[in-house]
């Protein structure tokens, strides 16, 4: 048992993201300009933000400020397309492809939720419904 | 006596012995380099781990090429033989072990400099998403026995037959198994969310790895610059060469006595006339060291 509630306790975040959204009860979501298809992770990422104890809080930001934003806290996720090979993939936290496999080219950009480096708890629990949703 | 022949007898059993260590070495090692690429994701923690991995077992290979090279016989071309391989693997082997101190520290200074947050995700497996971290620690509890068995079993052996690379290669086994148990550290750093454990402690056992290095370093350089033998872990004369030193005054007086070292083989050379009956290597270094001295020549004024 004691074992079980360490794995559990494990990992939490860098920067205390999960904890400030249970707090705040807000989840700060960007969706990227050219994402008509955003709708599956906003579901996801509303799930997510119910099982804390928050809501979806949009925040319209412009895209070329949208990643810097992600990378200093000022948003929590990022919704957008992006390829699997992405310029910013060592700079963020890009999870699978949502509502959809992986391409099999690596720079085709698809729908994917993007998370700050080091919110492992987020980018865990994330990671979680994105793959129990492709079941 | 001769500085040109292959293995002695004495340490013939060892040598070998020291060779199924490095082959069983190449084998662990390499395993351990396979499962840690496949769950190192994109953790720059464990790529360093792997970098490492894969450099480690340098030592192990120049052993096994210059043991190689020590038992071929002198030829025209290599008229003295080949036993100083050893001393140039010697050198190879210190400096791979300088190149992982020295990535190590590099990598954990630029993280700590940049701020880095390590970002360690889920992975699916058979139907179920755990964290990445789990999957990292049991490759690195893997990673670890390896090293630390058979860096144990190196040490004696390598004093036996005398051999810097082998001993050189128990250090870099030392190495392995303190970056993994530090890596370890690391990743649960990082499930805690302290993004800096991982750099923190990869530094700091980097330059203990560093200080080994240069140790190693300095006897290298002076085995190939014909400097007097050194002791196996320091860089302080041998314990056998002062005994040889103190032998060779005791039979013929103060008299300039020279050793150099190539490879494990003692070379001496006094300024003196050669004896009527020239002292045996046992005589000189003791029955379980006298292979250690290959030459003795005298060198009238």
């Amino acid at each position: 048992m004691l074992a079980l509630g360490a794995c559990d306790a494990l990992p939490r975040d860098a920067s205390g993201t999960t904890s400030r959204v249970e707090r705040t009860h807000e989840l700060r979501v960007t969706v990227l300009p050219g994402t008509p298809d955003a709708r599956p992770a906003l579901a996801l990422l509303g799930a997510y933000a119910r099982d804390h104890g928050a809501r979806l809080q949009l925040v319209p930001i412009h895209g070329e400020h949208a990643h810097k934003a992600l990378e200093d806290g000022e948003i929590d996720v990022l919704v957008g397309h992006f390829a699997k090979a992405s310029p910013w993939q060592a700079d963020i936290a890009l999870s699978k492809p949502v509502a959809r496999g992986e391409p099999d080219d690596r720079h085709h950009p698809v729908l994917r939720i993007a998370r700050r480096n080091g919110d492992n708890a987020l980018i865990l629990a994330t990671d979680r419904l994105v793959d129990e949703a492709a079941r | 006596m001769s500085l040109h022949s292959g293995i002695p007898d004495a340490i013939a059993a060892d040598v070998r012995h020291g060779e199924r260590l490095e082959w069983w070495t190449l084998l662990w090692i390499g395993s351990v380099v396979v499962v840690m690429g496949l769950v190192m994701g994109a953790s720059q923690a464990m790529k360093s781990a792997v970098i490492e991995d894969v450099l480690s077992l340098i030592p192990a290979i120049v052993f096994l090429l210059s043991v190689h090279w020590e038992r071929k016989r002198a030829n025209r071309r290599f008229p003295f033989g080949y036993r100083r391989a050893n001393s140039l693997a010697f050198l190879v082997a210190a400096t791979a072990l300088l190149s992982v101190g020295g990535f190590l520290v590099y990598e954990s200074v630029t993280t700590l400099v940049r701020q880095e947050h390590p970002t360690v995700g889920g992975i699916t497996l058979f139907g179920e998403t755990i964290w990445l971290g789990w999957l990292m620690i049991a490759a690195l509890v893997y990673s670890v026995i390896p090293p630390l068995v058979l860096g144990r079993i190196k040490q004696p052996v390598a004093k036996r037959i005398n051999d810097k690379v082998l001993h050189t290669d128990a250090l870099m086994q030392k190495a392995d198994w303190q970056t993994g148990l530090a890596a370890i550290a690391g990743i649960i750093g990082i499930g805690l969310g302290w993004w800096w454990a991982d750099a923190s402690a990869a530094l700091f056992i980097a330059l203990s790895i560093i200080k080994d290095a240069i140790g190693a370093l300095k006897q290298a350089v002076a085995e190939l610059l014909d400097g007097t033998p050194r002791a196996l872990a320091s860089n302080a004369i041998a314990d056998d060469a002062k005994a040889l030193i103190a032998a060779l005054e005791a039979r013929f007086g103060q008299v300039e006595v020279r050793l150099r070292e190539t490879g494990r083989y003692i070379a001496a050379e006094v300024d003196c006339r050669p004896p009527a009956v020239i002292p045996t290597e046992a005589e000189l270094m003791g029955e379980d060291k006298a292979w250690r001295l290959a030459s003795l020549g005298f060198r009238p004024d």
